[in-house]
């Protein structure tokens, strides 16, 4: 898979690289600011662009609007956007731009090669990625209160996995179940939350992330 | 009576003095002295009367026109009609065989005594219309404070004078001033004009007198009761000038008004000096205070003057301290805003770094890393997680990014992912604010949050009146607030902790948020 990394530390973005390469990953280019990953993008068409979200000048979310603008004028790239911040806000700012071929995950993750090569790979097939440690934060906020502290553990794990964006045949892989029995579980969250099914995977991360973040407080 | 009054004073006796003066031109006069003085000074009335309208209120006759049109109307009287007619009059050759002897008399000439008398007429006649004109055009220059004092007097002149040129019309024909029906009716009216010339006079001077005892009786009022400001409204009624202004020179080299706003002075600027410094600044209509009236409202205002004077000094150093108050609070958030970023785009970054290169090592050695040292990386990679995570939340509770990038209200809904206790936010701002009215709001949120271990707390923020109003409720209320009341206090809001619903306790933050 073809890569691009945008991150303006060097340090961190050639360990970044030799990481991924020794994973089997072909790094196209690197780029320290969002203007010269606009031009590797553009230069290299790489399959997923890897983005610090903090990037010159500001140093604020350089790399998010960077990401958003690279989905929009090339569908083709995934962009995997990587942060310090564990707040679902950017993520959700992400996602809700394009719900598909986007990642949000902690700056951290880049230490744990299986973690990030699974969501580059994700991200590559037009899945969306979001942190488990942010979902599992919103989670844990809600079930305090109403409906999420009525599913059963089980359930929980299939909406924590909905929400980290894997689809039902993800969901399969991780939980090693079948795949009926991962739909009848869908089925029995949505019916428990109160919240319309849909048949589009990118559209139900965005359906569980909403309902996980407004949760406490409509108590 | 004061100078300026003795000098009009002496005038206005003079005025009377030659009024009766005519009287002594007549075959009764009985002396020759009398008789001569008479011949001599009989049409001295009018310059002099002129004289004193002219030089009201002070007693001077300041323009220049003015004395040249005086000295030209007594050059007439004294001289033509006076001194020159008297000198070839002879009272026996003109048929007045009982009037008293002639003492000016050098040679009796009956056509000289006629050419000089029609002479000076003329020049009386023209003298008094001229000084008419000159007495409407020094009123019009005057300033205005004073016009309406010195109205009654100018305009009882003027008719005066009107009078005489009427009569030294009259009198035209027959070439000399005489006795007629006509003649009689236009002394009596001199005679009420000038009346009306006295009674203005009295009647300004009743009016000043009044009008500083009543200056006088409300500053003794003021100082018994201070009201901040006062003064100079009583000053601009007393002195009837609405536009008159009082400020003070404040020690920080500001002029402010009694409650301590920036003072324009327009116009005239008087200051009112004590012990050789300058106390007080008075803007008021050009010739409204001259120096005895000054002095006069420096006296009488003194306690409340300087009353003032310290209230709008005291105002300042109060506006003074809490604008280092507002600063302090400002700086310490850039410092906390700084210190956030510092430990995220350092420490942080410097850690993730760090991991990553641990990382690359334990790949590389690979195969040859035994069992035990592969589990001491997978600690020291444990560990680095554990320190990025507190490093996160340090960074968090130091100044969230979130607050300065994206807000209020994110930050407020990013706060409630992050604490223990369940937040629900009822309301929230869709708007930004100034960084320190945002800073003063999400900490008051923040730090009842981290005060709260337990229990829902109900939060709700919304700009009300041009004031952020912010209230968390919640079980129990926050034991400590005095910083959130020294943060909140600095940006001139307040913090209470007012009893809620069901026992539980409410805390209200109002901060004035208007640009």
């Amino acid at each position: 898979m073809r890569v691009v990394i945008a991150d303006d530390e060097v340090l961190l973005r050639d360990g970044l690289d030799r990481l991924l390469t020794e994973a089997g990953f072909d790094v196209v280019g690197k780029a320290g600011t969002a203007g010269e990953l606009r031009r590797e993008v553009e230069l290299a068409r790489p399959d997923v662009a890897i983005i610090d979200i903090k990037m010159p000048p500001t140093h604020t979310d350089e790399g998010l609007v960077a990401a958003q603008d690279i989905r929009t004028s090339h569908p083709d790239v995934g962009v995997l956007v990587l942060s310090h911040y564990l707040q679902s806000h950017y993520a959700m700012r992400l996602i809700e731009h394009h719900p598909g071929g986007v990642g949000y995950l902690l700056k951290e993750r880049v230490s744990g090669v299986g973690v990030l090569a699974d969501a580059l790979t994700r991200v590559h097939e037009g899945e969306c990625v979001v942190d488990p440690t942010i979902v599992s934060r919103l989670l844990h906020r809600a079930r305090n209160a109403g409906p999420v502290g009525q599913l059963t553990e089980r359930e929980r794990e299939v909406l924590a996995l909905m929400a980290e964006g894997r689809s039902n045949t993800g969901i399969c892989d991780r939980l090693a179940l079948s795949p009926k029995t991962v739909e009848g579980h869908v089925r029995n969250i949505f019916m428990k939350l109160g919240v319309g099914e849909s048949a589009d995977d990118h559209r139900r991360v965005l359906a569980v992330l909403n309902y996980l973040r407004s949760r406490p407080q409509q108590v | 009576m004061r100078p300026r009054q003795a000098r009009l004073g002496v005038i206005l006796v003079a005025a009377s003095f030659a009024w009766f003066l005519a009287g002594w031109a007549t075959p009764g006069a009985g002396s020759p002295f009398v008789f001569t003085a008479g011949i001599a000074l009989y049409a001295t009335a009018p310059p002099v009367v002129a004289h004193a309208m002219l030089a009201y209120p002070d007693g001077r006759v300041r323009w220049w026109p003015g004395r040249a049109g005086l000295a030209l109307a007594y050059a007439g009287a004294v001289l033509v009609l006076g001194l020159l007619a008297a000198a070839v009059f002879d009272p026996a050759a003109e048929g007045c065989a009982q009037c008293p002897r002639n003492l000016l008399l050098v040679d009796g000439d009956s056509g000289t005594y006629e050419s000089l008398n029609r002479v000076g007429m003329y020049l009386g006649l023209a003298c008094s219309l001229l000084l008419i004109l000159l007495a409407v055009a020094g009123f019009i220059r005057s300033a205005p404070a004073g016009r309406h004092l010195a109205a009654p007097v100018v305009a009882a002149g003027c008719i005066y004078l009107g009078l005489v040129a009427a009569d030294y019309a009259h009198s035209l024909a027959r070439g000399f001033l005489g006795d007629d029906p006509l003649d009689r009716w236009l002394w009596l009216g001199q005679a009420a004009a000038l009346c009306m010339l006295s009674l203005g006079v009295v009647w300004a001077w009743v009016w000043a007198r009044r009008t500083r005892s009543a200056l006088a009786r409300f500053v003794i009022e003021l100082a018994g009761s201070p009201s901040v400001g006062g003064l100079r409204d009583v000053l601009a009624a007393m002195l009837h000038d609405p536009s008159l202004e009082l400020a003070y020179p404040l020690a920080d080299g500001r002029v402010a008004d009694a409650r301590c706003r920036a003072a324009e002075l327009n116009g005239e600027v008087t200051p009112i000096v004590r012990g050789g410094q300058q106390v007080a600044l008075l803007s008021h209509q050009p010739g409204l205070l001259t120096e005895p009236a000054l002095a006069e409202v420096a006296a009488t205002a003194r306690l409340v003057l300087e009353n003032e004077r310290l209230q709008a000094e005291t105002l300042s150093q109060l506006e003074n301290l809490h604008a280092s108050r507002l600063r302090i609070v400002q700086a310490s958030d850039a410092a906390r805003r700084r210190l956030g970023r510092d430990l995220h785009d350092g420490a942080q970054q410097r850690l993730v770094t760090l991991a990553l290169a641990l990382r690359l090592a334990a790949t590389r050695l690979g195969p040859g890393l035994d069992a035990a040292d592969a589990q001491r990386i997978k600690q020291a990679e444990a560990e680095l997680r554990a320190a990025l995570a507190d490093l996160r939340e340090l960074a968090q509770g130091i100044f969230p990014a979130m607050l300065a990038e994206e807000g209020l209200s994110t930050a407020i809904e990013a706060l409630a992912e992050a604490v223990p206790v369940p937040l629900t936010i009822t309301a929230l701002p869709g708007e930004r604010f100034g960084a320190s009215v945002e800073a003063a709001a999400y900490f008051v949120v923040a730090e009842t949050a981290r005060q709260n271990a337990a229990g829902v707390l109900r939060i709700s923020a919304a700009r009300r009146d041009g004031r952020l109003v912010v209230e968390v409720e919640g079980d129990s209320a926050p034991a400590n607030i005095t910083d959130l009341e020294d943060r909140v206090g600095a940006l001139g809001g307040s913090v209470m902790t007012v009893p809620g619903p069901d026992g539980r306790a409410r805390i209200r933050a109002e901060i004035p948020c208007e640009s």
